[in-house]
This record gives C-alpha cells, structure tokens and sequence, in this order.
C-alpha cells in the first residue's frame, strides 16, 4: 500500500465570518466614533476630478482668493480659483462625486452629508462658484509681477456664503469635524457634468 | 448515540467528503491550482486590491503629501503597507492569520488620510483579511489500494488522532 501526503489550503468558515464580523464591527465602531466626537483628521479630496459640494451657510474667516491652474477629470491643466479660509463654520454641507463601475456603464454616486462642520485650514480649487457671496474688509489687489497667482487676488476679513453649489476639484483641510456625518452610495443614471 | 453525536458525526462526514474532493482535484490539477492551493490567494489578492485602491487618494496628492501639516502621507502608509502585506501573505502563507488582523486593522485605519479608498477599499481590505485569517493548511494523507481507490485520512494536529473516511 502507498500512501502520500497532500496539502489542501481551505477556509474555515467560523474563523471568516468571525474575521469578518469584527472588521465590520470595528468599522462602525469607528464611523461612529467620527459621528460623535465630529473629527476626522485631513480629508484630502482631489485628482479624482470634477465633485460637487453644496452647502446652505458657510462662515469663514480669513479669506484669499487667487487664480489657479489645476487638474480636472478632462484636462491636465484648466483654469480656476484657488480659495483659502483660516477657520470655517459650515450648516448643511453636502459632498457628492459620481463614479462609473468598473466594467460596467452603471453609475454610483457618493454622498458625504453633515449638518454641521467646522473646518481648519480649507484650501479649495473651483471651477464654478454658484452662491450668494458676503464679504467684511473686502481688498482687490493687483500686483506687478510674473507670478500669475499673485497677479490679481481677493483678500477678506471674513466671507459669508449662503445656498452654494460649488464645482471643485481639490479639497484640503488641515483638521476636519463632522458632526452627525452620514456616507452614503446610491446608483445614478447618469453623471451631473458642468461644462 | 445521541442526536448531538450524530449530528457531529455528520458533519465531520461532510467535511471529510469535501477534503477528498479537493484533494482529487489537486491531484489532477495543473501547476498554477497547485500553487495556488498552497497559499492564501483570495485573500491576499483582495488585500493587494484593497492596498491598491486605498493608495488612490494619496497617490493623486502626491504634491502635498509631505507637505508640512498635511495628513495625506498617512493614507501613503497606510495603502503602502496593505500592498505589502498583500504581497507578503503570496509569499509567507504560514503567516495569514496576522497578516489577515494587520489587514483588518490598516484598511479601517485608512478612512483617515485616504477616506479608504472611497469606502470601497476598506471593505475590500476587511474582506480579504478575513479570508487570510479563515485560511489554513490540512495535510491529508491518501491510501492507494490494489483496486486504484484512494482511501484518505485526515490527521488532527491537536488530538493526535486519525478520522479514517467510510
């Protein structure tokens, strides 16, 4: 009689689905903890291209404003604003990016909610600022030089914003809260484009 | 015997049957099953997924991400070391249970600096950890009598004992 040993790699299926239980437990654990405690630390957004953020009141205090080249999904380089805001409070924000499905033609968008949000260190790049606009100590300036960013900017003790929908592609904050934060994905027929 | 014998009985019937398949399997299969038989594929292929979609955000930042004050390394790192570990777990499969927990453990991490590679890849990362922890070897010995049949037996490592197939 002969006899040989053979290796069969196979999954235990407790040990899975306890694996899996606690990852997904510890997931919601921590998207909770963002919910309660309102703080995620430097949420990047950009490269991606084109993503919508809309809010209904954002207060900021120590605006500028100056032009800028940047990445959208289409071009490499394509005009638009640069704006930076010291600190920011922000009621009924809501952030949405819509994506195509791998493989397929189906669309997905993806929807960050929060009723309100203070943000440090904003730095944003628009294409399109559709909003009504509110400015304390406003200061247009004009400068000199061959650095087209320092050619023309805006300056403002604080900027107030009311009922804007804003086309952005790059978003950085320096310390983030979100508070009652909700992260949702929902299928789309198809993508909202802004010329 | 009790229902509860029986029933454990069973089931470790059905486990036996399901180990002789794939053992058949095996036997006639070609190098690539073979090799992937011998570690834990799923796993480590969706966790070098997951590593890969995590590293999405960051890589497109790549400007600011050593920028001082700026956090975007930190999804560098995080997506870094789940591609490593993806990698690693092809190449060590004795070690699939830690690599399975530090995959787990990193994906959820990777909300911060890299929002998770949109979410998708921290549930791709939690996925394919588990399937890394879940993973194991089982050596199973296969008799050949004089009538060409295989007859297989499974050694339990803990017990020391021998389950003899009917």
């Amino acid at each position: 009689m002969q006899e040989e040993t053979v290796a069969v790699g196979r999954t235990a299926k407790k040990k899975f689905w306890t694996a899996i239980a606690a990852g997904f437990l510890a997931f919601g654990a921590m998207v909770a903890v963002f919910g309660m405690n309102m703080t995620a630390v430097a949420m990047p957004l950009g490269g991606m291209g084109d993503f919508y953020v809309e809010l209904d009141e954002l207060q900021g205090e120590d605006f500028h404003l100056a032009p800028h080249i940047g990445e959208t999904g289409e071009e490499d380089e394509a005009p638009m604003v640069r704006n930076e805001i010291g600190s920011v409070d922000i009621t009924n924000l809501h952030i949405y990016k819509d994506l195509r499905m791998p493989g397929t033609e189906n669309w997905i968008r993806i929807n960050i909610t929060s009723p309100n949000v203070s943000i440090d260190g904003l730095i944003q790049d628009a294409r399109l600022i559709d909003a009504d606009l509110d400015f304390d100590s406003l200061a247009i300036e004009q400068s000199n030089t061959d650095e087209f960013t320092e050619n023309w900017t805006q300056n403002a003790e604080t900027i107030t914003i009311t009922d804007a929908k804003i086309v952005t592609d790059y978003l950085f904050q320096s310390a983030v809260s979100l508070e009652g934060a909700e992260i949702s994905v929902e299928e789309i027929d198809e993508p909202e484009m802004t010329e | 015997m009790n229902s509860k014998e029986e029933r454990i009985q069973k089931r470790e019937q059905k486990e036996q049957e399901k180990l002789e398949k794939r053992q058949a399997k095996m036997q006639d299969a070609g190098r690539l099953k073979r090799w992937r038989n011998r570690r834990p594929f799923w796993g480590a292929t969706l966790t070098l997924l997951a590593g890969i979609m995590i590293l999405y955000i960051p890589l497109h930042l790549y400007a600011i991400a050593f920028a001082p004050g700026s956090w975007a390394f930190i999804g560098f790192l995080f997506g870094g070391l789940v591609v490593i570990i993806g990698s690693l777990a092809y190449i060590y499969p004795q070690f699939s249970t830690v690599f399975g927990v530090v995959t787990i453990f990193l994906s959820i991490l990777s909300i911060m600096g890299a929002l998770g590679g949109f979410i998708i890849g921290t549930v791709t990362g939690i996925i394919g950890g588990a399937l890394c922890v879940g993973w194991h070897m089982e050596e199973v010995s296969a008799d050949k009598d004089h009538g060409g049949e295989k007859k297989m037996k499974r050694a339990k490592k803990d017990e020391g004992t021998v389950t003899a197939s009917p």
